[in-house]
């Protein structure tokens, strides 16, 4: 593909004006993009023309106009320090600093500040909902506050707010001792291993600390599995759909843990194969494994749900786990070839001279070298799998087997009963463990995120 | 083969060349497909002496007799060792991936769909009395020929299948028929002691219909198929350019190292990402209710009349695209902040002593540079989105209707959505070989689009390493 061009002169490149429909391309496309989004958004108002003012929204005539004027006084107040810091910033440091540098971080600022309050407000006002316990996603906003956010309903009446929703979430729920205590012992590993965390920023990082994280850890994840493997269906005697919700957790994190760990087993070997032997078959291998990975097991939905049934596997985790499996196998494999390929092949070479076989070179030094890589697969395919609804929704019936997604669609999808306070609550609680998870292991995604365009 | 040359066939060093690959290939479908018949006579036999043994024991016996077949065929092919490797991931994927594919083609074909599902009929079911040697059933409601009753080609329906039921008609037990005449069934076998046999139905069976699914989908193309197609792809173009445009610009915002406090921005804005889409979409209904909804509330504050963001067939699209805007721009954003710190600082150092603006740095250093890194991430954006299932169903299940389509393809269907309707709702009516046929339309454009895709991504140059 970048192959140079053989008919250059030897003295290299030389400079061709493109022609002069190619110089005009970028502004043919641009008039065609603008004409096109002027028809949308005629289409797009014409629609509204016959929208009547709703009663149940605070109406400001011409607020717009307003909101205009305060980013336009913002800006202007941003101009003048901006020029008294720069005038500071000259002062203290003796050099010369550019003014439109200045000004322009300001405008970023508060460019960037509207874009968090945008994207980051939604989640605000759902956490609030969760602790709301009048359904206020779906209420009529405090037409008689004279403050223009209560009036409007986009601020929350903070006195109204307690935990009747979550309690709905639990109601009924029996928790035998055992599991008290395995989780007050994960919780204290979790506390263990945050302040560790803690301490190793602030201070020096030290082996004893890395140590105790490390352990703390390892003890979370083994409560967290006993607890998860361990909860049934009996200990849950609420009547209502919502007091299932724990257990419809703890089936996401059941089907989602098993089939990480069954997309490691499955797709390491594999990888290695693929990254360092060389035989006949590797390369049309390698095509077949990359063709199957784009396809997604639920466009041949109708035929794994047949084949699941058949099997007697139709309304079991182990018939979703596998179906799961099935899609995740590909691209896992295609992620650990493209690592091991970039760990230095001598390793391996040194072991195979000490007389270790090509097994044994790839259980004792390749696997304890990609642990890092181990952990971004399985979180990948835990993460994912969290988030599928489709195959879930289909294969498991009854709300013993529901997950996550399944359960929260059953709270907004039914007609007259659409349960949104429980709903927030729900989607709190549901999401935690994943922020969490992202959040505790940002590194490994944003490296993800340009190796191989691993997530949308 | 044994005794003269066994330094030949029981060397470590594979055959090479297409003639490796081929036998490589048929030694691995033998010892599948001796596990696999294996399994089956093993669950067969369990199902005889168990009564009621779970069918998945085919699974666990086909593993076991693969774990035991493996090493048997290691010690004939040593050679085989290195795609022993491959051996697990092969065998799921055979399973789960491409069998129910094989499976999607073969439906494709066929007439299956929630009442031709092979299973008994039990609209069709008639009160019936077995005669005195157990051999006949005679239906004495029985309205029309025994033929149409069974829905079979000869007069005399021989080799077609009957279900017999008790009275209280909970174990239907299957039985061939020799002969039909009138309203008697002759039975290939006596009918068992054990049941007292009350009533009958017919199998309404699967079969093949050739091309009429094919038929069906281009005979309505214009209801269905080519409204559905062209929403598609404007969505997940329009989505990958919006993603990527609000991406890039937040990257380049964020990737200032003058700026202050932009790891605060950075970790906020990553909040989108990191929330589970399917609680997060579900999260966007309520946020978007045409009443109630916050964004309406919102845009009441700046004098915007309230939008039928999910009740009107254009709005719908809108929100869809600022949904999926929402969703994926962290993603976009983090993949610029990556491939930026991959651009040399001394490109622009230079640039800045030539004189270059900044926005003549960015134009002409930062977005050519870009370019590489971003194709393969605006090509898998696009082919990802292009069966973005989940969006579509959670925010607006393809709805608001619209009028002069099918049922099953309404104003914000993708074609993906439209075969689950197809299949697994109600309107659609459970036609499971058109939703196959619609899959299999779905897997050439995917399969178009991937080849495009990995050509520009250079995958198979990866591959070929």
């Amino acid at each position: 593909m970048t192959t140079a061009p053989n008919n250059l002169p030897p003295g290299g490149y030389v400079h061709r004006e493109p022609s002069a429909l190619r110089q005009a391309l970028p502004w043919i496309i641009g008039v065609v993009v603008l004409a096109l989004l002027g028809w949308l958004g005629y289409a797009l108002v014409d629609n509204l023309k016959d929208n009547q003012k709703s009663f149940s929204i605070f109406f400001v005539e011409r607020g717009w106009v307003r909101f205009l004027l305060f980013l336009l006084a913002a800006s202007g107040v941003l101009a003048l320090t901006s020029l008294l810091g720069q005038r500071i910033g000259m002062a203290r440091t003796g050099r010369r600093i550019s003014y439109a540098a200045v000004l322009g971080d300001q405008l970023t600022h508060l460019f960037l500040i509207l874009v968090v309050l945008i994207a980051i407000y939604p989640l605000f006002y759902v956490l609030i909902a969760a602790f709301d316990p009048r359904n206020s996603l779906f209420a009529f906003p405090d037409f008689g506050n004279p403050n223009i956010f209560y009036k409007t309903g986009l601020l929350p009446d903070l006195k109204q707010l307690n935990l009747e929703n979550f309690a709905k979430l639990f109601e009924g729920v029996t928790i035998p001792a055992w599991q008290l205590l395995l989780a007050v012992i994960g919780g204290a590993a979790l506390a263990a291993t945050l302040i560790s965390l803690i301490v190793s920023k602030v201070g020096r990082d030290t082996d004893a600390l890395a140590n105790v994280r490390a352990w703390g850890l390892r003890v979370l994840v083994a409560a967290l599995a006993v607890l998860v493997i361990f909860m049934g269906p009996a200990q849950f005697t609420g009547g209502s759909n919502e007091s299932k919700f724990l257990l419809s957790v703890r089936n996401t994190l059941l089907v989602s843990g098993l089939t990480g760990v069954l997309a490691i087993l499955l797709s390491t070997t594999a990888g290695y194969a693929m990254a360092r032997l060389r035989f006949p078959g590797r390369f049309q291998m390698l095509l077949f494994f990359i063709f199957i990975q784009m396809f997604p097991v639920f466009l041949a939905l109708v035929a794994v749900f047949k084949l699941l049934t058949d099997l007697g596997l139709g309304n079991t985790f182990a018939g979703l786990i596998l179906a799961y499996s099935g899609g995740a196998i590909a691209f896992n494999t295609w992620i650990f070839k493209g690592y091991v390929e970039s760990l230095p092949e001598s390793l391996e070479e040194a072991a195979m001279v000490d007389g270790a076989t090509r097994w044994q070179t790839f259980t004792r030094v390749v696997l304890p070298l990609s642990r890092g890589m181990l952990v971004f697969i399985f979180l990948n395919q835990f993460i994912g799998t969290y988030a599928e609804f489709i195959l879930a929704s289909i294969l498991m019936t009854g709300v013993e087997h529901w997950t996550v997604g399944v359960m929260l669609r059953s709270f907004t999808s039914g007609q007259f009963s659409t349960k949104w306070g429980v709903f927030a609550a729900a989607a709190t609680l549901g999401a935690l463990p994943i922020v969490a998870l992202f959040y505790g292991f940002q590194n490994f995604f944003v490296g993800g995120a340009v190796a191989g365009g691993v997530k949308e | 083969m044994t005794t003269l040359s066994p330094p030949r066939s029981r060397t470590a060093v594979p055959p090479q060349g297409s003639r490796g690959i081929l036998l490589a290939l048929l030694i691995l479908a033998a010892l599948m497909g001796a596990s696999v018949l294996i399994g089956w006579l093993l669950s067969t036999l369990a199902a005889q002496v168990v009564p009621g043994a779970p069918a998945y024991l085919l699974l666990v016996f086909t593993v076991v007799s693969l774990l035991v077949l493996a090493p048997l065929t290691h010690r004939a092919f040593p050679w085989i060792t290195n795609w022993f490797y491959l051996l697990p991931a092969l065998v799921f994927i055979l399973a789960f991936t491409v069998l129910p594919v094989v499976l999607t083609v073969n439906y494709a074909f066929t007439n299956y769909s929630g009442q031709n599902s092979g299973n008994p009929d039990s609209a069709a079911r008639q009160a019936a009395t077995l005669s005195a040697d157990r051999r006949s059933v005679t239906v004495p409601g029985l309205e029309g020929s025994a033929q149409a009753y069974l829905n079979c080609a000869a007069p005399s329906c021989a080799g077609a299948t009957l279900v017999l039921y008790d009275e209280d008609a909970s174990v239907p037990y299957r039985v061939k028929v020799t002969s039909a005449q009138d309203k008697t069934f002759t039975l290939a076998v006596p009918a068992p002691e054990a049941l007292q046999v009350a009533q009958v139905t017919r199998v309404n069976r699967i079969s093949y219909v050739g091309l009429a699914n094919f038929q069906e989908i281009f005979g309505k193309a214009s209801r269905a198929l080519w409204p559905v197609f062209l929403w598609t792809v404007i969505f997940a173009f329009s989505t990958i350019i919006l993603n990527s445009v609000a991406g890039l610009i937040l990257g380049i915002l964020l990737y200032n190292k003058r700026l202050k406090g932009r790891n605060v921005y950075r970790t906020l804005l990553f909040l989108p990402w990191a929330i589970p889409t399917v609680i997060s979409v579900q999260m966007w209904v309520a946020l978007f209710d045409q009443q109630f909804g916050i964004v309406n509330k919102s845009l009441g504050l700046l004098g915007i009349v309230a939008i039928p963001w999910l009740n009107d067939p254009l709005w719908a699209k809108i929100s869809i695209l600022v949904v999926n805007l929402w969703l994926g721009f962290p993603y976009m954003m983090t993949a610029t902040i990556s491939a930026l710190s991959t651009i040399n600082d001394d490109l622009y150092e230079a640039a800045e002593i030539d004189g270059a603006s900044r926005w003549q740095q960015i134009t002409g250093i930062t977005l050519p540079l870009l370019r590489n890194s971003f194709t393969p991430i605006l090509l898998s954006g696009f082919a990802f989105n292009f069966n973005n299932f989940g969006i579509i169903y959670l925010l607006t299940a393809g709805g608001p209707a619209q009028e002069g389509r099918e049922s099953t393809a309404q104003s914000t269907d993708i074609l993906l959505s439209w075969g689950y309707n197809t299949a697994f709702v109600s309107a659609g009516g459970q036609n499971f070989a058109l939703a196959s046929a619609i899959a299999l339309i779905i897997f050439f454009l995917t399969l178009a689009i991937s080849i495009v895709n990995f050509k520009a991504a250079g995958v198979f140059e990866e591959a070929r390493k």
